[in-house]
This record gives structure tokens, C-alpha cells and sequence, in this order.
């Protein structure tokens, strides 16, 4: 088990070749001739918020699942997506920054959670399903708040609200700084990649062996949150990306932390780029929503990880 | 860490658990080169005894625990991975990872043991490349005694080192500890166990817990005796030809 070498190599090849192709697909197709200016203007922030939303939503899955110890583990189904929708939702209605509200609302659920778990994650087995649970419990009660605010919300600024909750790129914007983000959350996994890994070992295996566990659970709430927090921001509420490409990759045998960042990044965004395609030419001119077209291709895979998690 | 200090020392450790008293007024010390065994009853606090002398958290806990002469809480997280290892009764593996991935990442001082050799040692060599999910109960736990081992910490706890394994790898386990913490080394071991012969092959010294609260620690000789084992157990023992028999 477990993929080394020249299969790794060629995940790796395979991985950075499908970003590439769908980029490309992203940014070209359905222009007529070369038209360079309506490229640059109209397709590559959305597909340059698609790919850095996709990967910074990814490496945070990754993060939760090292958290909590939990392959289940995603920011949409522990509710850290809910509440960066709620916290953006009320900031948009303060007419506040709704970045800054993502972010805090983000943290804001990731901390509730974290406190609410605290004596299951203290325990010797510290994995047990009242995390995932109780986070789902959470993602619930964040989807109900976000509801009640819409209602609050003035007419005309509701359409703009239920899609940027749903998840929905057309107007994404912040590619870049998402871009940059994910790409600094990638490197700093990638440099932690021991203590990461041994922490995927248990909380107490990682104590003994001499990982400084409290600080490190801290920093990946605290970096799952922020990017959480920037990817609903610039694109809504996105689930199933930060479950499925991290699982999927190590499905395969990709088994290092260091290994899981990148490609976890890399598969991100080409799965969101991928989507996003989709979601705008299969009943053009009518554009689905993102978010809806990812649930619909990501509960059935959900399904299928928790089937084989069974082995 | 003067080399006059003993590897592990206690002084008037008490530990409780559900407000019963699990040991009372421990005084205790563990020196290099011996092999200690812990025996009590089923819920007499071995398991705790052993976390707490790890430094794992534990219900209720009293009185001072020393390594090497320095008492446990100004040991830094780095540097007691450099004193200690603990193998638990049982690992929870959650992710897959392979054995061989997971001996590298339990080995806290490389070069002090050499992997391929202690696997050899256990039984173990062809399973390097195997998941740790697809191995049997014994197959893991002599997994979890090599990655205790390869830590490289000198004050090796083991919870319960041959409970999944057969007579031959049970065997096998008392040859292979006694050469990783011979008489005269620098390492030494705590274990709980049950089976007394085995105990009575494998270890140097006892510590026997009452489940009351009391306790008796000495050389296995002086220990293991019928009057202590029915004390410990609550019932009488006898010995035919060597061999210790529960009445």
C-alpha cells in the first residue's frame, strides 16, 4: 500500500496536466476567435477565484481532518462554511466588510466547535463520531441563522445574498488573494508534515513522541477558519471540496502530510475550475450555481468514502 | 540529569480513579537495566499507573514523579520524547498509513536501533509494506512494541506487551525484551502483564498492586511468592515444578 516513487511522480504529472487542461478550458472555451481583453476581463478572475477558492477550501478539509482526527472531516459538514455564511451574511447587512465577517464567522464556529468537543478531544480516543456530529449539529444551526437573516435581508439585495450563499462564482472575486493564501497554507502544512503526520496518529501518540500538540491543533483551527472564512467570501458557501479531494487522494495512497498539502490544493482547484465550467455550458445560457452542481457530484462520493472507510 | 538519579523515581504517588484509590504513597524508583513487570487484578490502576508514569493525563493524581531526577512537569514536550516511550494496550488507527511510514515517524533518536532489525527481531520483516489497518491484533501490537522501542527513549513503558500474542510470539516477545534492556544497560522497562510465568521469565523486578491502594515492589524472586499472588488475585496459588497454577 501506499503510493511511492514513480507512481506518486505520475499522480503528481496527472494532477498539475488536469489544472492545466481545465484552466485552459476554462479561460478558452465558447470565445469566439482569440479575443485576449474579454478573457482577461471577464473569465480569468472567475477562473482565478474558482482555483484559489478550490484549493484553499481543500487544504482546509485537510486541516479539520488532521483536527479532529476524523476522515469525515470538511468545513461545510462541521459548519465552519455556516458560520463564515452567517458572519458574511450580518456583515453585509452592517454594511460592514463581508470578507472580514466571513473570516470572523468562520473562526467563530470553528471555536464553538472546538469548545464543545473539548472533552471528546481530550480523551484517549479522539476520534469518536461525537465531533462529526456535533458539527453537523453546528453547520445546522448555522444554515437556520443564515435562513433567518435572509428573510431579514432587504429585496433588493436578497437575489445577491441566496447566491453568494449557495455557492456561486459568477461575481467571485479576491481570486488572487485566495490564490496566495492557499499557497502559503500549502507551504505551511507541507513544513509541519511530521508533526502533522504523527498528530494523524492520535493526540497522546503525538505527545509522546514530543509535538507541541495544543499549539499545533490551534494554528490548524485558526488557518482551517481563515480559509474557510476567504473562500465563502469570495465565492459562497462550497461544500464537499474539502471532503472529497483530500479522501480521494488518499484513496489512491497519497500518505504523507507534506504530499496531501499540495496535491490537495492542486486537485482543489482543478475540481472547482472543472465545476465552475460546468456549471456555466451545460444549460447555457442559464448558469447554475457552483455549489449545487459540486453537491450534486459531492454527496454521492461522500457516500462512497464513508462506504469505504468501512474496510 | 545527574547519572547518580534513577531513570524513574516516585515519592508518595497516589493515584485514584471513580474516588477509589488505586495506589497509595507509591515510593518507588526504576534504575537502568531493569526489567519491571506490574501485576493487579483487572482495574487495580495499572493502566493508570503506567500513563501517569508517561505523563499522559490520568483522573486523579498526587505526590511527585521524577526522570532522571527531574521532576516530570519541567520536562519540555521535546525533550521527555527523549526519556520516554509508551506503548498503549491498544492503537486506534484512524488513517491508513504503512508500517514502515509509521516506524519513521515514531523514531525520536535515529541511530539507536536499527528498524529492519528489530522487525526482524519481533516476527515482523514482511510487514513493512502492509497498512496498518489490514494487520491482525498481534501483528499490530508487535508493531506498537517496535515503535515504542524505536523511539530510542532509554524508560520504556509497555501496557499489556503479549496480550494479543500466541504462546510462541509470547515467547519471542520475553527473549526479545530481555536483550533490549539487558541487566548492566542503560534502558530499562516497565510492563503490565498478567500471565505470572511469563512475568517470571521476562522481568527483573516486580511491582505488585493490591487494588486497594497498597502496594509491594521488589526483585521477581521475592515476589513472586504464593502469599503476594494471593493477595494480588484473591486466590490461592500454588507451584508445580517451576510453574505458577491459579487454584
Amino acid at each position: 500500500m501506499g503510493l511511492t516513487g514513480t507512481r506518486l511522480t505520475a499522480l503528481a504529472l496527472g494532477l498539475l496536466t488536469l489544472l492545466g487542461l481545465s484552466v485552459s478550458a476554462a479561460l478558452l472555451l465558447g470565445v469566439a476567435g482569440l479575443d485576449l481583453e474579454m478573457i482577461a476581463a471577464l473569465r480569468a478572475p472567475r477562473v482565478a477565484a474558482a482555483a484559489g477558492v478550490g484549493a484553499l477550501l481543500a487544504l482546509a478539509g485537510l486541516a479539520l481532518q488532521v483536527l479532529l482526527r476524523n476522515p469525515l472531516a470538511d468545513p461545510y459538514v462541521l459548519g465552519s462554511s455556516g458560520g463564515a455564511s452567517v458572519g458574511g451574511l450580518l456583515a453585509l447587512m452592517a454594511g460592514a466588510s463581508l470578507w472580514l465577517g466571513a473570516a470572523l464567522g468562520a473562526l467563530a464556529a470553528g471555536m464553538a466547535l472546538l469548545a464543545l468537543t473539548r472533552a471528546a478531544l481530550a480523551s484517549s480516543d479522539d476520534a469518536s463520531p461525537r465531533l462529526v456530529l456535533t458539527g453537523a449539529m453546528l453547520a445546522a444551526l448555522c444554515g437556520a441563522v443564515a435562513t433567518l437573516l435572509l428573510a431579514l435581508t432587504p429585496d433588493q439585495q436578497l437575489r445577491g445574498a441566496v447566491f453568494w450563499l449557495v455557492g456561486d462564482l459568477s461575481g467571485a472575486r479576491g481570486g488572487l488573494a485566495c490564490i496566495l493564501a492557499a499557497v502559503a497554507f500549502a507551504a505551511w502544512l507541507g513544513h509541519q508534515h511530521v508533526a502533522i503526520d504523527r498528530l494523524l496518529l492520535g493526540s497522546e501518540v503525538a505527545t509522546l513522541l514530543g509535538e507541541p500538540v495544543r499549539r499545533l491543533r490551534l494554528m490548524l483551527l485558526v488557518a482551517a477558519s481563515v480559509a474557510t472564512g476567504m473562500a465563502v467570501a469570495s465565492a459562497g458557501a462550497i461544500g464537499f471540496v474539502g471532503l472529497v479531494v483530500p479522501q480521494a487522494l488518499r484513496l489512491v495512497g497519497v500518505q504523507g502530510s507534506r504530499d496531501l498539502a499540495w496535491m490537495s490544493a492542486v486537485g482543489g482547484a482543478a475540481l472547482l475550475v472543472l465545476a465552475d465550467l460546468l456549471a456555466r455550458t451545460v444549460v447555457s445560457p442559464l448558469e447554475l450555481p457552483v455549489g449545487a452542481v459540486m453537491a450534486l457530484v459531492g454527496a454521492p462520493l461522500f457516500i462512497a468514502v464513508l462506504h469505504q472507510d468501512s474496510r | 540529569m545527574s547519572d547518580g538519579a534513577p531513570l524513574l523515581e516516585t515519592r508518595a504517588l497516589s493515584l485514584r480513579a471513580a474516588g477509589r484509590p488505586l495506589v497509595q504513597g507509591l515510593d518507588w524508583q526504576v534504575w537502568p537495566g531493569q526489567r519491571w513487570c506490574i501485576i493487579g487484578r483487572n482495574a487495580a490502576g495499572k493502566s493508570t499507573l503506567l500513563r501517569a508514569l508517561a505523563g499522559l493525563s490520568v483522573p486523579e493524581r498526587s505526590g511527585e514523579l521524577r526522570w532522571m531526577g527531574r521532576p516530570q512537569d519541567d520536562w519540555a514536550p521535546a525533550d521527555a520524547a527523549w526519556v520516554r516511550s509508551h506503548a498503549p494496550q491498544q492503537s486506534v488507527d484512524r488513517f491508513p498509513i504503512s508500517v514502515q511510514r509509521l516506524l519513521a515517524l515514531s523514531t525520536v533518536r535515529p541511530g539507536r536501533l536499527d528498524a529492519v532489525q528489530v522487525l526482524r527481531e519481533l516476527d515482523a520483516s514482511e510487514l513493512t509494506q502492509r497498512g496498518v489497518r489490514q494487520l491482525s491484533g498481534g501483528e499490530r501490537q508487535r508493531i506498537a512494541l517496535a515503535q515504542c522501542a524505536l523511539q530510542g527513549a532509554p524508560l520504556m513503558l509497555m501496557d499489556e506487551p503479549v496480550s494479543f500474542q500466541d504462546p510462541a510470539h509470547q515467547a519471542l516477545v520475553a527473549r526479545w525484551l530481555a536483550a533490549l534492556v539487558p541487566e548492566g544497560g542503560e534502558s530499562a522497562l516497565v510492563a503490565s502483564a498478567h500471565d505470572v510465568n511469563w512475568i517470571a521469565r521476562t522481568a527483573t523486578h516486580v511491582l505488585a498492586l493490591t487494588g486497594d491502594g497498597g502496594w509491594s515492589a521488589g526483585p521477581c524472586a521475592e515476589q513472586i511468592r504464593g502469599e503476594l499472588l494471593q493477595r494480588v488475585y484473591g486466590c490461592p496459588w500454588r507451584e508445580t515444578g517451576g510453574v505458577w497454577v491459579a487454584a
